[in-house]
């Protein structure tokens, strides 16, 4: 896991801001771009859009370093900025990613499908997600979070995590379990 | 872990992204800089504006009260006229009665 259990926060009397100047910057920009560029990709299955976020999300970040308390805490801050950029990137109508289920293309119906065809599928298929379900399932299997993280990040209940992670799972299986050679639920 | 969420996750694994992304971006960052003045400028504007909106709403504040206050003190003015010329028509008419009618013209 690579974002602890703890978030620090100032709120909770935490420690005062890192010091970090722009070579720092730089350093976090390499050290974090794969991460905040691919939950942004995944979001919006699309490379030119996930860029355009991701690098508003670092000018964010650099408009706020003053703020920043630790190593760990650019990391969830990076996260949930994503987050909140992807979804406000959608609403403002830059971009309708929404994609009704029934309107993908169909792949062609082979039980020794190639992974990468499957993959796409999957891709597509988790971009036409609803936001919410959708930032679900790319923090637990992009990012590799459980469900207090995700929570502590789309600031929603645990319960809620789960509901979400539930019912998105069950769409996915359904539409692709030909593919998976799974029963649908 | 099913099969479905095997696959989820090399799916959705990390991707880099296009090369020249962080050059781009600190290239957008020091732009930034330049155009824009350091945050701690903006937040002395900030609290400039609130001392301008905190001494107008001081000074409006102030000023509705003092024509409250003269609204009272006229109002209380008008009263008194009242009554005096009250008391002074009751007072002539009195005299009036008690000197009689033509009484002026005597003498």
């Amino acid at each position: 896991m690579t974002v602890p259990q703890a978030i620090p926060s100032r709120k909770s009397g935490a420690p005062a801001a890192m010091a970090i100047d722009e070579a720092d910057f730089e350093a976090l920009v390499h050290e974090h771009q794969a991460m905040v560029f691919s939950l942004a990709y995944h979001f919006f299955h699309n490379e030119a859009v996930a860029e355009e976020v991701a690098q508003e999300v670092f000018l964010k970040l650099y408009e706020n370093l003053h703020r920043l308390e630790s190593p760990a805490h650019v990391a969830f801050w990076l996260r949930r900025t994503t987050c909140h950029r992807s979804i406000d990137w959608l609403r403002r109508g830059s971009m309708r990613r929404e994609v009704q289920l029934e309107r993908l293309p169909e792949i062609p119906e082979s039980p020794q499908a190639a992974d990468p065809l499957l993959q796409e599928r999957l891709r597509r298929l988790v971009a036409s997600l609803p936001e919410k379900p959708r930032l679900v399932v790319l923090l637990r299997y992009g990012q590799d979070m459980d469900a207090g993280e995700i929570g502590r990040v789309l600031k929603m209940p645990v319960r809620t995590v789960w509901s979400h992670l539930y019912r998105a799972l069950a769409v996915l299986r359904e539409k692709a379990s030909r593919y998976l050679g799974e029963e649908a639920v | 872990m099913s099969r479905l969420e095997d696959e989820l996750r090399q799916a959705l694994r990390r991707r880099e992204p296009p090369a020249g992304f962080a050059e781009r971006v600190l290239a957008r960052a020091r732009q930034r800089q330049t155009h824009y003045p350091p945050l701690f400028h903006w937040r002395w504007l900030a609290a400039a504006a609130a001392l301008v909106v905190l001494a107008a709403g001081l000074y409006f504040f102030e000023e509705r009260r003092r024509r409250l206050e003269g609204e009272r003190a006229k109002q209380q003015v008008m009263l008194a006229l009242h009554l005096t010329g009250s008391k002074l028509r009751l007072a002539q008419q009195r005299i009036q009665r008690f000197i009689g009618p033509g009484a002026a013209f005597q003498n």
